[in-house]
């Protein structure tokens, strides 16, 4: 057992931090969408470091580092409240890297590298959330053979509306083959027939959804085999577990709201202290938790209760904490645009996005505790 | 990050388990309370085996305790439900020896208290059955330890229902070898870390036990641990558990540092509360009889509770470590 990070592991962790320092005044992490040009251009920052490489392959261009660099860089971002980790350079690169054409890997992984092209994932769909096997946008090849043409709509897209490709899974097998008749394609966003339309949200950032109507995508931009998307998509979330719920974003809404309860003269009250002890203890559960993740995935074993486990704990987490605020604050807290009535909007969504809390709450009782049924 | 036990640490596990087949378990610890009894047999064998001085033996360099291996064997003890002064034995009387006191390790059992709780007794863990007893400031702001050899008839038996023999303080005119600030806040830290430790093996005892009940107990056609309504809510005693372990065993990895001994501390035992009331709604009316072991387990989870100012006092030092 050796819960330290290495001496090079925490050089490169002074390196990112020094790196943000630029950067600590983007906020995009808990709302993105209203400053995106700023998050784009930390992004090129970090491509010209090829830290959106991190742990690529060198064959494709990748610094070929272990995961812990990923969680390093990803975990200090979300503490500096700059962004989240791009889809593009993790679940859509590793994608391509494992499934894609030689032309796709040579058409998009420089690209994404670099931080030039960002993809939205289009997974969702109205009647397709938890069960996403259910889906039911269309993918129909054309008599040709040359193109598929896709029909439907998706629902509750992330960053759609700033994003350059998306990243689409749409059926194209029967409707009954559940699972086994979907596949993967890229798609540019401004392709004939796509339209995004904003839904916004809470927080006052955005989802959307994206509507198909006869779009028409080459059969080259097709990922993976025809009705073989399952099996990727899966391996694409076994990949970015470790970087998905950075604890340093709760470490920074602990720290933010005791400084908010401090600087409206309520930081001493004694009810209010023990919560805060309630509070640090959940933080610290993140962190371990989410190290626990980490460990899985360096050493290859699967990470899928593990994760579960952090990603409720880290949701209910970031929803508590602002919670102290809103219990003991008063009114004052309520006021629009301060932290805590921000982080707390926020949060709410935390418990559904990524696998809702109920789903996560299955997969421990059935692979952890062996619960049938 | 390398949160799997080398194998040092693997061949402890498993030795300190072959010991507890032979010497604990439900069965035994209800013979044991029924009469409120101590078992001189599992201290014994433990101390024979080596296992109670874990934290000196196995330090691997000057300063630096074996604070993972002795919380190993504490967990463990806790899990078979020994009845036993393991805590105490194992992480606290070892941070003694070679001190002014002493050369040797204390004699145990060794029970463990606040200054308060002597000025006016109240019941302990082990009392009846200690030889020695460790005395600390109720607060770590004036931080001193006092070691008491405790004599015949210093101390009288307590009738408890909460899994443990008790036992409090008759003469309260006792007095010991003081010592100063340094060796009583470790105490006080090793302390914490062991409550953790200990509520962590007993709780996953307890989570064990009702995980197989709701896999046989079949009600409505079906076992009762395949209703939706089950599995989430002992999904959510799982993640408590795990967190309260690694919590605790990161907490002893670093040799209970203050913050860390003191959220895990508290940590555990407010899992410990929701694990309790969890396993015995979720064991249905076997869950309160005597005959269904879970009891055996889930009454200690509140004693542990109470110790070293309960949850109060561990967030309280949780937040005196992190902002004063």
């Amino acid at each position: 057992m050796n819960i330290n990070f290495s001496k090079q592991e925490l050089a490169f962790q002074t390196e990112v931090r020094e790196f943000l320092q630029d950067y600590n005044d983007i906020d995009g992490f808990l709302s993105q969408g209203p400053v995106w040009p700023q998050v784009r251009a930390m992004f090129s920052a970090m491509g010209e470091r090829n830290w959106l490489a991190l742990t690529w392959p060198e064959e494709y261009g990748g610094m070929g580092k272990g995961h812990s660099y990923e969680y390093i860089l990803w975990n200090e971002v979300a503490y500096a409240r700059a962004a989240r980790n791009p889809l593009s350079s993790g679940v859509v690169a590793k994608s391509i890297m494992r499934y894609g054409s030689d032309e796709q890997k040579q058409t998009f992984l420089p690209k994404i590298r670099t931080g030039e092209v960002h993809f939205s994932l289009c997974y969702s769909e109205p009647e397709a959330g938890s069960d996403l096997a259910g889906l039911r946008t269309k993918a129909q090849l054309n008599d040709a053979g040359t193109h598929y043409v896709l029909n439907g709509q998706k629902c509750w897209q992330s960053y759609a509306q700033d994003m350059d490709f998306l990243w689409i899974l749409a059926r194209t097998g029967k409707q009954e083959d559940r699972g086994r008749g979907l596949s993967l394609f890229i798609c540019d966003k401004q392709t004939a027939g796509i339209t995004v339309s904003p839904l916004p949200t809470v927080d006052d950032d955005q989802l959307n959804e994206v509507f198909f109507d006869n779009v028409e995508v080459p059969v080259a931009q097709r990922v993976g085999p025809e009705n073989g998307a399952w099996a990727i998509i899966g391996e694409a979330l076994a990949d970015e577990r470790h970087i998905q719920f950075p604890p340093g974003r709760v470490r920074r809404d602990l720290e933010e709201m005791v400084d908010w309860l401090n600087a409206q003269g309520l930081g001493d009250d004694p009810v209010i202290r023990e919560r805060m002890a309630h509070l640090v203890s959940k933080v610290m559960e993140a962190e371990i938790l989410g190290l626990r993740v980490l460990e899985a995935m360096e050493k290859g074993r699967n990470a899928t209760v593990d994760a579960a486990m952090n990603k409720i704990v880290h949701t209910l987490t970031c929803q508590d904490i602002p919670r102290m605020v809103l219990d003991y604050g008063g009114p004052e807290a309520l006021v629009n645009g301060y932290r805590p009535e921000q982080i707390w909007r926020q949060s709410i969504m935390e418990t559904i996005g990524g696998g809702t809390s109920e789903i996560m709450r299955s997969v421990v009782s059935r692979q952890a505790l062996g619960l049938k049924g | 990050m390398d949160f799997e036990l080398n194998e040092d640490q693997q061949a402890i596990l498993e030795a300190v388990d072959r010991l507890l087949e032979q010497h604990a378990g439900p069965t035994r610890a209800i013979e044991l309370f029924a009469n409120n009894t101590y078992d001189s047999e599992l201290q014994q064998a433990l101390e024979e085996s080596g296992f109670s001085n874990i934290l000196n033996d196995m330090a691997m360099e000057e300063g630096k305790l074996a604070g993972l291996e002795a919380a190993l064997v504490v967990e463990a003890v806790a899990r078979a439900a020994g009845v036993c002064a393991i805590g105490s034995q194992i992480m606290l009387a070892p941070l003694l020896t070679g001190k002014e006191l002493t050369d040797q390790a204390l004699e145990g059992p060794v029970a463990i208290c606040l200054r308060s709780q002597i000025e006016k007794p109240v019941p302990l863990r082990y009392g009846a059955n200690a030889k020695t007893l460790l005395v600390l400031a109720d607060s770590n702001s004036d931080d001193d330890l006092e070691v008491i050899t405790l004599g015949d008839g210093d101390m009288e038996s307590v009738k408890s229902n909460f899994g443990y023999p008790m036992g409090r303080l008759v003469n309260t005119s006792v007095s010991g070898t003081k010592l100063g600030a340094d060796v009583a806040s470790k105490v006080r830290n090793w302390w914490r870390l062991s409550l953790a430790i200990e509520t962590v093996g007993t709780m996953e005892a307890a989570l064990n036990h009702t995980v197989e009940y709701v896999k046989q107990r079949r009600q409505f056609g079906r076992a009762i641990g395949s209703f939706q309504a089950i599995q989430h809510r002992l999904s959510l005693c799982a993640i408590q558990v795990e967190g309260s372990r690694w919590l605790a065993r990161e907490a002893a990895y670093h040799n209970a540092q203050d913050e860390a001994v003191a959220n895990a501390a508290a940590f555990a035992i407010a899992a410990a509360d929701k694990v309790f009331g969890e396993s015995h709604q979720m064991s249905g009316a076997v869950g309160f009889t005597r005959e269904f072991d879970l009891h055996v387990w889930s009454m200690r989870l509140h004693t542990l509770r109470q110790e070293l100012g309960g949850l109060g006092g561990h967030r309280k030092a949780v937040v005196a470590a992190r902002w004063g």
